[in-house]
């Protein structure tokens, strides 16, 4: 198993409270595949830099609420 | 699965049996021969005609059945696993062609050269679907 970037996310958290919306509807706002944002979710996957500027204002929320660094992981 | 894995998957299947009859042929006539087969261009040529043709035939099935994924432009992460992929590949394809130097070293069989070197090209190329497969499964 490839080692987990050391960054936590609340997609599907954000995804839930924004009327359920699907992964597809999220992946085609931000412009990548179902799968890249199904990575994103089981921290499989760092977005870009951008993608994670797209995926704040998706949700109307700043990066951080979006992202935090997981402290432990990052050794 | 992704239509990128299922390419992928199906590109391994369609390699690993062109290779499997490329060699095969190989094979006999080395064995009618006594000595290693001289490299043949028609078979070759074959070989290459074969892979395009069911590449195409294939993909187009896959495409037709992954509808709007398919022509959906690749991805971040995609991006970052087809590089990946490739360069890992490339490892593979320079320890086969250093093998068969090596080997020629030893036994200047320039027939066996030949032969090692295109191995070494199509192990790459499954290699380079097999990586890739490795990757969308288990993340960048």
């Amino acid at each position: 198993m490839a080692k987990r970037p050391p960054i936590g996310n609340r997609i599907r958290e954000l995804r839930e409270m924004h009327d359920q919306m699907s992964q597809a509807a999220l992946a085609e706002a931000i412009g990548v595949t179902r799968q890249t944002v199904i990575a994103m979710e089981q921290g499989r996957y760092s977005p870009s830099l951008e993608s994670a500027f797209r995926i704040s204002r998706v949700f109307g929320v700043g990066v951080e609420d979006v992202f935090s660094w997981e402290e432990g992981q990052d050794n | 699965m992704s239509f990128r894995e299922k390419s992928a998957w199906a590109m391994v299947f369609i390699l690993i049996s062109a290779g499997a009859y490329y060699f095969n042929k190989v094979f006999a006539i080395s064995q009618a021969l006594g000595q290693t087969a001289p490299p043949i261009i028609g078979l070759v040529i074959f070989y290459v005609v074969m892979v395009v043709i069911a590449s195409i035939v294939i993909m187009s099935i896959i495409a037709g059945a992954s509808g709007k994924e398919a022509n959906a432009p690749v991805d971040e992460r995609e991006k970052v696993i087809l590089d990946k992929a490739g360069h890992w590949s490339g490892y593979v394809l320079a320890i086969g062609v250093f093998t068969g130097m090596m080997n020629f070293g030893v036994t200047s069989d320039g027939n066996l050269l030949f032969h090692i070197c295109f191995a070494s090209l199509m192990v790459s190329q499954i290699a380079e679907y097999g990586f890739q497969i490795l990757l969308f499964r288990r993340g960048v």
